[in-house]
């Protein structure tokens, strides 16, 4: 079995977010960049699948982005990714674009299985995998909180509003992870010290023969609540009153 | 008179001595070579199957000076310093020991004398040195160091008897314990009859061995009677002692020279730890102690120097708090596994060959449980009689388990956080100087010609409980003029924590940043208010290259009262002042005074004033708040946290303050005191000061925030 | 724009949800000379259908395959109906169902998709929408390039819409059901317990912290408050530690992370390991006895009180 785990290089989810003076970047002068934590969700979750046997599972890791996209790859490989791809494009791209990338990787390596991220904690959109489950036309379940291999091909547990949603589907497909489907292993000093060694294949976009067509157009990104002063108030009448003005 | 003429002299005229192996025959001499032989064939045989179980491991650290190697043999194995305190066990122990040295001396100053006296070809009444004088004072000496093993092997026969708790027994010991015995007392029947048999000169000077002689006299043995008796005695003496001396590397005995040896070889500074070649780990492939063959000699060594006389385990704050730790079952366990291990087998992943073992050290033998549940807190090597650190193999075998990824949740978490952000809550590094909005604080921008940098620590930077810390020292060192600066935003966690929970990769870059940072601003002095950075800037750092004199704020505002350049504190800002010493400072720093010294003088009028109500564990043999060794980062419930007792503690003493110097101790037992509702104010020592100076910190509540 | 709402249903009826998107897709109509319909997927929909009526005309398709909301068959049948009726705008309600299965019908449709919308203006005629990155941190604005567009739609930024003066027309849609792709199979679902929201998707989240007693209390305090406002309950990691309140609650750094319009903290002393899991909360309502609490540092409202007395009048009061 071979599992694709497309990944996103996102600023570390603890730092504050300032904007840039045009408007249109955040700026990431001193921002320590991650891999996406629901990615790093997929990652260990491929890793398990391969730890539970019995077949034999390869682990490829992709990144699609600049340069410094190298050392996120790295930590996916410390973890236990057999190899990485990184499909180098300094372009910034909406969700349809990175799907449209990501099918044309997956023709390329033909895996059976896309696990990922539910939603990259930078745009918070929630699109890739579903458009890239739709372009593929494979059978997809977000949100997995559970993941179980059968002969058939997955049974999962989905995590959606009205419940835990028990779900089988064959295989390729492309699946989701949700935040409770595990906890990422901590990648190993010795691992991380070998992934310096493992080779990551650069791909340039236009190897791909990708056209990039944006669907979404950023107008200005703005920081809402600029400051925050504590009104201090002396009566439960006086925090009722807060209250009912600030309830939704 | 010089040496050769007096070796030669023959005659030694009517000065007392006796005849070696008076009454011995022949035969039995022979016999008694063929037996001492084959029993020194064992004792060698023994010495050396663990020998080279310790020269599997390599020598990880640097030998201590010779100076040192010197007072640590007259202090801590003649004078056994480091056995004192146990009372009636400890007095027990000094006298077996001493006497059990001394008999052995003597008996190979008898030996040496016996050969020599063949060698030269003397006869059986002209002894080469064992006349005179020397005689004299050696029967004496020998008789009462005979007396010493006798009582020193009751004494620890009755407390093996007891079956105190804390020790380990096995049957062998009594049996051991007994043989000593036997022959401590057979030898002066030994003795007895041979004064009855030979009748020689300055006899009193064997005292006890007159008066068995006197006591066999009584009961009717006489000359005519003595002799086969005195072989047969000589005989039931001699045989038991070869047996001894074949079974001692075999029993706990080889403690006296695996101790020994520990003694000698163990790093002088409790906060170091072994150096980690990350060229080396990417090389194999191997971090920390995975394997028993990946100890150090100078741990495996601590496998036989052990004698489980569980002071270590009585020390440790975690195995007090229910913990699944007990340092003496780490050694005990290590041991038991390796002497379990086929040698051959062993010897071959020394040298990095393919070699199965029967079982595994991590989960077979050491549960990941117990290793995550140490402080580092130092108790336990600091207690051990012969220095053994179960603290170290816990953080040799801590590096395995962070290197295969087992650790999880939480502190796995709170070392993600410390690589990314520098530092373990993950908050932005831009607001790192935030404790300093409405300050002027002196950065080594603003004031490149400090004398002190302050290195602030992540507590004092992010919690805005500790922010106060630093608020009070900045205005103290302002006070007295003292020229220093702050790193601000270039600071950053000095990796402490990462390094104790046995993650060298982010300690080994955090250090290299920040040696780098303070390469940049010169900084040769650092005045900090945390022991665990404290310990890291002065053990840590100088293996990688940074170093700097480092002091405790405690210390140096100490001098600076001294010295008059702060005022005498004046106001009273406690009826009755407590002192938590923490770990990092009191045991593996030894600075308990300077502190103590501080707070003295804020304590409120009255008959108390200037004194400090002690808690029974206080200076060196305090106890762990509980935050260190990375416990800071793992998720306990209030009932299963260490060093929950401590508050109990501090709150007996009657105290209303407690004051602490460590910003890990302030948030633990803060967290405590707020559990156990106790009405205790915990105050940091600085803070203390600087209210009794007359600060007050200014009111942050309620202020601006800018997202 | 010709507007295609998706109706999210829940036990045969309209979410609320659905109607803030109605809210939207009608404001969007007004400027645009537009129109919106429902399309309502599904099995016994009669009841539904009459019901979505009173809003808008309706499309629906009532058949077996839609007892379950299978992706794949779904977001086929999405995309034919907009494909066939021309539609150059499709709304839903956020959520996991939009999410799952508009997301991929968007995926058919050529991908010019925003989630989560927060809020919308027409500037040179073309339809800007706001909406939250960074968890929240950061608000985009942006257009949609191509069409048609697919726009989801966070509820709590809309208000619900109201019914019109007369029915409108039901008009049965005709898909091919045999055609759709099936291969997500839906074995089970298990309902959540307890009726309060998850404490990561409720607008208004109450959470208790160190004063907080035991158990009793918790659910009597920071629970009835909750249910009083309809909101999620939470607690800082001391209340978890000491077995008061149960994992899923804790907010913070080792817990989740949230980020609700109205954030109240009820004796939470404000550590950082919990301001970090709480900080980019729209507004922040703190009660605590310490006036020098760090939580009224990231407050908007602070009050120094004991929750014990405090929070029985609140429950009183706002009940």
């Amino acid at each position: 079995m071979k599992i694709l785990v497309p990944t996103k290089r996102v600023p570390d989810t603890d730092q504050r977010i300032t904007i840039r003076e045009d408007t249109h970047q955040i700026d990431d002068a001193q921002l320590p960049y991650i891999v996406n934590p629901f990615d790093a969700i997929a990652i260990e979750e491929a890793i398990r699948i391969r730890e539970a046997g019995p077949q034999e599972v390869e682990i490829v890791a992709v990144g699609i982005g600049v340069a410094e996209y190298e050392k996120e790859l790295r930590t996916a490989l410390a973890m236990g990714a057999d190899r990485a791809l990184i499909i180098r494009c300094d372009a910034v791209l909406d969700p349809w674009n990175v799907a449209g990338i990501l099918k044309r990787v997956v023709e390329r390596e033909t895996p059976d299985l896309v696990l990922m991220g539910k939603q990259a904690v930078d745009d918070d959109a929630s699109q890739v995998g579903q458009f890239l489950a739709a372009l593929l036309d494979w059978p997809q379940a977000t949100f997995a909180s559970n993941i179980e291999c059968t002969e058939k091909g997955l049974r999962l547990e989905r995590e959606i509003d009205a419940g835990i949603e028990t779900v089988q589907i064959p295989l390729p497909a492309v699946v989701t992870a949700d935040l409770r489907l595990n906890e990422p292993r901590y990648a190993s000093l010795p691992s991380i010290l070998k992934a310096r060694k493992k080779p990551i294949e650069e791909i340039a976009i236009e190897e791909l023969d990708y056209s990039i067509e944006p669907r979404v157009e950023l107008i200005a990104l703005a920081a809402p609540n600029q400051t925050r002063s504590c009104q201090r108030v002396d009566s439960v009448d006086r925090l009722v009153d807060a209250l009912q003005e600030v309830l939704p | 008179m010089p040496l050769i003429p007096l070796l030669l002299a023959t005659d030694i005229g009517l000065q007392p001595t006796r005849e070696i192996l008076g009454n011995v025959p022949s035969s039995s001499r022979w016999i008694f070579a063929l037996l001492a032989t084959i029993s020194l064939g064992f004792f060698f045989w023994g010495c050396w199957r663990r020998i080279r179980i310790w020269r599997l491991g390599r020598r990880a650290t640097a030998r201590i000076p010779l100076r040192s190697a010197a007072v640590r043999f007259v202090r801590e194995i003649v004078l056994q310093k480091r056995v004192r305190g146990r009372g009636i066990a400890s007095v027990g122990h000094l006298l077996l020991f001493s006497g059990f040295s001394v008999l052995l001396i003597g008996t190979l100053l008898i030996a040496v004398e016996h050969l020599l006296a063949d060698l030269l070809g003397r006869p059986a009444n002209a002894p080469v040195f064992h006349y005179g004088l020397y005689y004299i004072i050696y029967e004496f000496v020998l008789d009462t160091f005979g007396v010493a093993l006798i009582v020193g092997c009751l004494i620890l026969l009755v407390r093996r008897c007891a079956r105190p708790k804390s020790l380990d027994h096995r049957p062998l010991d009594v049996v051991v314990l007994l043989c000593l015995l036997f022959l401590g007392i057979s030898g002066y029947f030994v003795e007895g009859l041979r004064i009855l048999l030979a009748d020689t000169g300055q006899s009193g000077c064997s005292f006890v061995g007159l008066a068995t002689a006197r006591l066999l006299a009584v009961t009717g043995i006489d000359k005519q009677f003595s002799p086969q008796m005195h072989l047969f005695l000589w005989w039931l003496h001699a045989i038991p002692a070869l047996v001894l001396v074949a079974a001692f590397p075999y029993t706990r005995l080889l403690h006296s020279i695996a101790g020994s040896l520990n003694l000698l070889s163990q790093p002088e500074s409790l906060g170091q730890m072994i150096p980690v070649r990350l060229e080396e780990v990417e090389e194999t492939g191997r971090v920390g102690v995975g394997r028993v063959v990946d100890f150090s000699r100078e741990r495996l060594l601590h496998l036989d120097a052990c004698v489980a006389c569980g002071r270590c385990e009585e020390a440790c704050p975690a195995q007090e708090a229910g913990k699944p730790l007990s340092p003496k079952a780490i050694v005990l366990d290590v041991r038991q596994h390796i002497d379990a291990q086929p040698f051959a087998a062993l010897a071959r992943l020394a040298c990095g060959e393919e070699g199965k073992l029967n079982s595994g050290l991590h989960g077979d033998v050491i549960s990941a449980e117990s290793l995550w549940s140490c402080t580092t807190c130092a108790a336990c090597v600091d207690i051990c009689p012969l220095r053994v650190s179960p603290l170290g193999m816990i953080t040799d075998m801590r590096r395995h388990l962070i290197g295969e990824g087992e650790l999880r949740g939480a502190p796995a978490m709170a070392l993600q956080k410390t690589q990314r952000s520098g530092n373990p809550w993950g908050l932005p590094q831009q607001d790192r100087f935030d404790w300093a909005n409405g300050l002027d604080v002196p950065t080594v921008k603003s004031v490149p010609d400090f004398e002190y940098l302050y290195w602030v620590g992540c507590a004092a930077s992010y919690d805005r409980r500790v922010q106060r810390v630093a608020r009070s020292m900045v205005w103290l060192l302002t006070q007295a003029n003292v020229r220093f600066a702050v790193l601000g935003t270039e600071e950053r966690c000095t990796g402490e924590s990462a390094r104790r929970m046995g993650d060298e990769f982010v300690f080994q870059e955090l250090a290299a940043t920040n040696i780098e940072v303070l390469k940049e601003h010169s900084v040769r002095k650092i005045v900090t208010h945390c022991p665990h950075c404290l310990n890291s800037l002065e053990n840590d750092y100088s293996q990688l290259g940074g170093d700097y004199e480092v002091v405790h704020h405690s210390v140096l505002l100490a001098s600076l009262i001294e010295s008059g350049r702060l005022p005498q504190p004046s106001r009273a800002v406690a009826e009755t002042i407590t002192y938590h010493d923490p770990c990092y400072l009191a045991r593996t720093g030894g600075i308990t005074e300077p502190p103590r010294a501080l707070i003295q003088t804020a304590t409120g009028p009255g008959e108390r004033r200037g004194e400090i109500a002690e808690m029974p564990r206080h200076a060196r043999e305090t106890s762990c708040c509980g935050g260190g060794g990375g416990r800071m980062w793992f998720d306990d419930s209030a009932d299963e946290r260490i060093g929950r007792s401590r508050v109990a503690e501090a709150v007996e003493t009657g105290a209303d303050t407690l004051a602490v110097s460590c910003p890990f101790c302030l948030i633990m037992l803060k967290d405590g005191i707020a559990d156990a509702e106790a009405g205790l104010e915990i105050r940091d020592v600085a803070e203390i000061l600087a209210a009794s100076l007359g600060y007050e910190q200014p009111d942050r509540a309620g202020g601006t925030r800018t997202e | 724009m010709n507007i295609l709402l998706i109706a999210e249903l829940q036990d045969g009826q309209i979410r609320p949800g659905s109607l803030s998107a109605l809210t939207f897709a009608r404001q969007v109509a007004l400027e645009t000379d537009g129109s919106v319909r429902w399309l309502l997927l599904g099995e016994n929909l009669e009841a539904a259908t009459t019901e979505a009526a009173r809003y808008a005309p309706v499309l629906f398709c009532d058949a077996a395959i839609f007892a379950a909301t299978a992706a794949d068959s779904w977001a086929a049948a999405i995309a034919e109906v907009v494909s066939t009726g021309n539609f150059d705008l499709v709304v839903a309600a956020s959520g996991t169902f939009a999410k799952d299965v508009i997301t991929r019908s968007a995926g058919l449709l050529g991908g010019a998709m925003a989630s989560d919308v927060l809020g919308h203006a027409f500037v040179d005629g073309r339809l800007q929408l706001q909406r939250g990155m960074y968890a929240g941190s950061i608000l985009a604005t942006v257009t949609l390039l191509g069409s048609p567009q697919i726009v989801t739609i966070q509820p709590s930024a809309y208000a619900a819409a109201e019914p019109g003066e007369t029915p409108a027309t039901v008009t049965n849609e005709q898909i091919d059901t045999s055609r759709l792709p099936q291969n997500i199979r839906i074995e089970h679902l298990e309902s959540k317990r307890g009726g309060r929201p998850d404490v990561t998707e409720a607008a208004v989240v109450v959470s208790g912290g160190r004063a907080i007693k035991s158990s009793e209390d918790f659910e009597s305090l920071v629970g009835g408050l909750a249910d009083t406002l309809h909101a999620a309950a939470g607690s800082s990691r001391v209340l978890v530690d000491a077995g008061i309140a149960p994992n899923e609650l804790q907010v913070g750094q080792t817990g989740k992370i949230v980020a609700p319009e109205v954030y109240l903290a009820l004796g939470i002393s404000g550590a950082v390991q919990h301001m970090a899991g709480m900080k980019n909360s729209k507004v922040i309502v703190a009660v605590n006895n310490d006036p020098d609490a760090p939580i009224f540092e990231v407050a908007d409202y602070g009050m120094v009180g004991d929750v014990y007395e405090v929070v029985p009048q609140l429950i009183e009061r706002l009940g």
